[in-house]
């Protein structure tokens, strides 16, 4: 049941940010994920700033030099069938299209799933955990079958549970915030917080500051992207391990690129192992093998999720296979 | 005219003769409707929410109840305050294990009871205290105020634990319940002649029921009669609970549930929750809405019990089966719940064999306590027998279809006396359900795909069973209205649980009247009005139903031909009156067509109105059991680097008699399969065994049902209609419960053919997979390694 709680639904962009500075103020978009919150006890709210009226937010439309902004309230769905995400950014169209099911994507907001809270059971359940402000992590020692293998300094083993984030730094892009400061930009490689560095936050959001929007960069030549997800059921559910590949080819070769995984750590876990593993190299079987091991070099399994590291080689092979067949 | 077309779904069309007053009617030869594909009689209300369920009730003045439940597996409660929260807004009652007329008994078998809020929690959800409110926030935030001092106690979770000695004890004396053991013939000396012997342990995980509307009710007190809308299978087993705890005349309890979302078992009775409710609309004097949370209804009121089976079988070259041996363990929580309760019957009485010996031990654990779930016992035990039945096959290297046409029972071995099936159709099953799936041409397409490179391999699996009951049986009662302008009231204390029981019995009642079924109006699961019938389970209550109501029809047409008689100056007495037959919209003279009388103009009709049908449900044939059975095939593809397994196809091929309505029989063997997928592949509890020993996993994500998307959308019904004349007058057996149980063996035994690895524990996901894999490399790994040291060591030597 929900708790109480004041509703304001301002219809500009300056109000919201001001409303959002009152104590206990939060942001709702979708809600799909703020309301599961609020009902379960993870979060108080004093305030909800809804910012579905602000038409600012809404839509994605190309930039000028080329690449694409997409405003935070453009629903998953919206991302997934985008015309211009589909021809450009296949990665994305798929990570989009991974959410959760369809009535979520329908609701949920681009902006909103960069900004989720982790899908923890016991940050979610009724256990006072150390991301809730408590003194003790339950996974480390508990059942730890959906938790992290990179990433924990073994202080809090949620993983990041975005389908979009992964892709979205694989392309470098980049979120717009607007705040009681003004305006900033911060890479999405680099929105989310790790425990080693405030455990206590998921994203780099100040108070008072909202995700405005997403800006993706143009097009390289020669760029094939793509996101894989396996899943414990096939629909409306988190990753197990996935992966978005944005990876730049000449010819046969792999020139640049990013490898990011999800279902990993606690943030979108970008694998710089596999990528100079594959970065210089044809993907041939053998840089394929090497990029398969490379990818949980310096993984930290727990008790119970040591299956990840053979997951994460089987879909790395998969992944790189498939890729070095498809087209751009 | 138009109006005569409207009531009967044919002119001049024959329905079934009229039996003898007192005679048992042969099931129908020809149907007109029953067996057709007719939509359900209430789908209408059902999709467009008109329908009234349970938890739609709204009353006026109505309250809203809320149940604070331990948060602990394990505590003593030293003291409850309600007095903070008694006073807080809009609360109008507020009761606990102190309050006045709250110091109930609340008993779980003949033996064991509990109180209804008692001090010793056992497990995580025992109720503590109850309010009342004007709204459900409030009682919330109510329930929210009310202190408890707990005094916490160590737990054990885990069934395997809790038979180690030194293990907490859930109730004093031990968690060890009781064990059930049957024993025939000499198994050992059924190893001794047989040519292979296998081995190997099973594990299924905890199943909870999940039906889409939440347990719960609505009380109201009318002076010293109370009424309850629960959501429920059956209510009169409802009242009957009501009225032994709260002490009361059944009169005075009535229960009604004419709608409800489901149950699977879960259901069958009345919970803590029916009596709180009914004790805070008391202590309130308004009526209350008492329904669960989510959470609570996961940890509170029923689960599939956890088991561990060690089996042992022998075999002979040939394929027939020398020995089978099962051992092992299940859990159904901390009270007596049945959690070894079934899982025992495949292994003694699907397959022949004659030496066989069970042994299941049920185990305390402080977890909810089990209730029945569609085929208790059964989709468990299929789980370990239909997996040895292909590792036999595999031994002596025959097709796992033809291992189980060589062991077809002709009579019920685990019951005393073997008696015969009134009909037995697994060999049909079989047969006709591996023809129709191209189970041969498939199990080669596969191999071949197998032989090749690729990680992606492809699996074909199947699975046969027996459900010990589905022959249904009295008592039941039924009153069948028949008006003056030829439409029908259908009158049964039975609830349609979403399976279709409306339809069903509207179908009997059309073909036996010659109404169309859109002109029967049906009454139903109200004690107060409504006759009495057993609970929905069981996969009994189309022949337990079904013939009830034919009867009905039957004592009505007998009727009606005796006032057809007097019209037509007939000497009733005389028995002329069996020279008539009725033909739905009149009563003709068999000997001369000529005379007859349209039943709107009887005379005697017209002036009373209605007749007034009743009948009663036979006995059973003596010395014969009623069973259903059924086998299942299925076809996979398994992605061997992932772990991921998708489901390609399935099919259902059941044996359960006559299909009343094709498209309830589909819906039935299609839900069943999605069920089964989820116990096979995607279902189960997780408890934080080793920190505080609660679920983990209490809500819709974390416990994962099947979605769409998990279910294949091929899927076949293989309907095997054998003419069973003696199981009841319709000839139908229960379906609602076997088409569930072989689907996950079935799935583990087409993973095996695909990957080459046994699953022995539920649930096949991509988790499970790549832990078998991982585990597979391994022993690979050091088998290699063992090999190369012993090379090294003969070349050193």
């Amino acid at each position: 049941m929900l708790p109480k709680f004041a509703y304001v639904r301002p219809d500009n962009l300056k109000e919201a940010v001001e409303k959002l500075s009152a104590e206990g103020a939060m942001v709702h978009a979708g809600g799909t994920d703020l309301l599961g919150c609020l009902r379960d006890d993870v979060l108080d709210a004093g305030t909800l700033v809804s910012i579905s009226a602000i038409k600012d937010l809404r839509g994605i439309r190309k930039t000028e030099n080329g690449g694409l902004r997409i405003g935070a309230l453009t629903t998953i769905t919206e991302v997934s069938r985008h015309r211009l995400v589909n021809q450009k950014y296949k990665g994305l169209a798929q990570g989009a299209s991974e959410v959760a099911s369809p009535q979520l994507r329908n609701q949920g907001t681009i902006g909103g799933n960069l900004c989720q809270k982790p899908r923890c059971w016991y940050y979610r359940g009724e256990f006072h955990c150390l991301r809730k402000g408590g003194t003790e992590c339950f996974a480390a020692e508990g059942e730890n079958t959906f938790h992290c293998i990179f990433g924990s300094d073994s202080i809090c083993f949620i993983v990041h549970p975005s389908d979009t984030a992964p892709n979205l730094a694989a392309l470098d892009a980049e979120v717009n915030i607007t705040g009681p400061k003004g305006k900033r930009t911060v890479k999405v490689e680099d929105f989310h917080v790790l425990p080693a560095d405030d455990v206590m936050r998921d994203t780099v959001l100040a108070p008072g500051e909202i995700v405005t929007e997403i800006i993706v960069p143009p097009v390289k030549h020669g760029l094939r992207s793509s996101y894989r997800k396996i899943k414990a059921r096939r629909s409306w559910d988190f990753a197990l391990a996935g992966v978005a590949l944005a990876l730049v080819f000449d010819g046969d070769k792999v020139t640049d690129g990013r490898v990011v995984f999800s279902g990993a750590a606690p943030v979108p876990w970008r694998s710089r192992e596999v990528e100079s593993a594959i970065i210089g190299n044809i993907l041939d079987g053998k840089t394929i093998r090497t990029a398969a091991e490379a990818s949980v070099k310096g993984a930290e399994p727990l008790a119970k999720n040591e299956y990840k590291i053979g997951m994460f080689q089987g879909m790395m092979t998969e992944e790189l296979e498939k890729i070095a067949r498809a087209e751009e | 005219m138009k109006k005569e077309q409207e009531i009967y779904y044919t002119k001049d069309v024959p329905v079934p003769e009229t039996p003898e007053p007192g005679t048992e009617p042969e099931p129908w030869g020809k149907t007109r409707i029953i067996g057709e594909r007719v939509p359900r009689v209430d789908g209408y209300e059902r999709v467009s929410g008109s329908a009234v369920y349970p938890s739609d009730v709204m009353l006026p003045g109505m309250i809203h109840g809320a149940i604070l439940r331990s948060p602990y597996p394990h505590a003593v409660v030293k003291s409850v305050n309600i007095e903070k929260a008694r006073n807080m807004p809009g609360v109008r009652a507020a009761i606990s294990m102190d309050s006045p007329g709250a110091d109930l008994q609340w008993p779980y078998n003949k033996e064991v009871s509990t109180k209804l809020f008692d001090p010793r929690c056992l497990f995580e959800g025992e109720t503590i205290a109850a309010v009342a409110a004007e709204t459900p926030y409030q009682a919330m935030d109510a329930i929210k105020a009310i202190k408890v001092e707990y005094d916490v106690k160590p737990f054990v979770v885990d069934e395997r634990k809790a038979l180690k000695s030194g293990s907490v004890e859930v109730h004093e004396g031990g968690n060890r319940l009781k064990t059930a053991t049957h024993e025939r013939g000499d198994v050992e000396k059924g190893f001794a002649e047989a040519d292979e012997v296998v081995e190997k342990t099973f594990r299924t995980e905890c199943e909870i029921q999940t039906p889409l509307e939440l347990h719960g009710c609505v009380a109201n007190w009318d002076g010293d009669r109370l009424t309850v809308w629960e959501s429920t299978q059956g209510v009169y087993s409802v009242q009957s609970k009501v009225a032994q705890v709260l002490k009361m005349p059944l009169s005075k309890v009535r229960i009604i549930g004419h709608y409800m979302g489901g149950g699977f078992g879960s259901k069958l009775n009345a919970s803590k929750y029916t009596i709180i409710g009914a004790l805070l609309a008391k202590a309130s004097a308004k009526p209350v809405k008492m329904f669960l949370t989510r959470e609570d209804a996961y940890i509170a009121v029923g689960n599939r019990p956890p088991s561990n089976m060690t089996v042992k079988m022998g075999v002979k070259k040939d394929g027939t089966l020398t020995a089978i041996q099962l051992k092992g363990n299940a859990t159904g929580g901390a009270y007596p719940a049945g959690g070894t309760a079934l899982i025992d019957w495949l292994f003694r009485d699907l397959y022949t064999c004659e030496n066989v010996r069970t042994e299941m031990t049920d185990v305390y654990i402080n977890a909810g306590p089990a209730r029945p779930f569609r085929a208790p016992g059964h989709p468990q035990g299929s789980w370990a027998l239909e997996q040895m039945m292909d590792m036999l096959a595999q031994k002596i290297n025959i097709d796992p279809v033809q291992i189980r046409l060589k062991n077809i029972p002709k009579v019920s071995q685990a019951r005393e006396g073997n008696p015969p099936y009134t009909s037995t159709g697994l060999e049909e099953c079989l047969r006709k359900g591996a023809e129709t799936f191209g189970w041969d041409r498939a199990r080669k397409e596969a191999e071949a795909n197998n032989k090749k490179d690729g990680h992606i391999k492809r699996g074909v699996g199947m699975g046969g069973c027996v459900w010990i009951v589905g022959g249904g049986g009295p008592p039941s009662t039924v009153v069948v209205k028949y008006f003056s302008d030829g439409s029908v009231n259908l009158n049964m204390g039975a609830s349609d649980i979403g399976t279709g029981t409306k339809t069903v019995m509207a179908l009997v009642v059309a073909e036996e009247l010659g109404v169309k079924p859109s002109v029967i109006q049906i009454e139903n699961a109200d004690t107060g009005t409504t006759q009495y019938a057993t609970p929905s389970g069981g996969s009994k209550t189309v022949p337990t139903e079904a013939p009830t109501v034919r009867n009905a029809c039957i004592d009505a047409k007998q009727q009606i031909l005796k006032m057809a008689a007097e019209d037509l100056g007939l000497d009733v007495e005389d028995r002329d009156a069996e020279d008539l037959r009725f033909e739905g919209e009149k009563v003709v003279s068999k000997s001369d067509p000529s005379k007859s009388v349209k039943i709107k103009e009887i005379k005697k009709l017209n002036k009373r109105g209605l007749v007034m049908g009743i009948g009663y449900r036979g006995p059973n044939p003596e010395n014969k059991t009623v069973n259903p059975f059924a086998a299942q095939f299925c076809e996979v593809e398994v992605n061997t680097r992932t772990g991921e397994v998708k489901v390609l196809r399935f099919l259902g091929a059941h044996d359960s008699g006559r299909v009343m309505d094709r498209l309830t029989y589909d819906n039935q063997v299609f839900g069943g399969i999605t069920m089964g997928i989820g116990f096979g592949m995607t279902e189960w509890r997780v408890l934080d065994d080793g920190q505080t020993g609660k679920m983990l996993n209490k809500n819709w994500h974390d416990y994962k049902l099947p979605t769409a998307l998990d279910v294949p959308m091929d899927m076949t019904c293989v309907p095997i209609e054998l003419h069973d004349h003696e199981a009841n007058n319709t000839g139908a057996k229960g379906l609602g419960e076997p088409v569930t149980i072989p689907t996950a063996g079935a799935i583990a035994n087409a993973v095996n053919h695909a990957t080459g690895l046994r699953f022995t524990d539920t649930p096949i996901n991509p988790i499970f997979v790549s832990r078998m894999q991982d585990k597979t490399r391994a022993a690979e790994k050091a088998g290699k390694e063992a090999l190369s040291k012993e090379a090294r060591n003969k070349e050193e030597g």
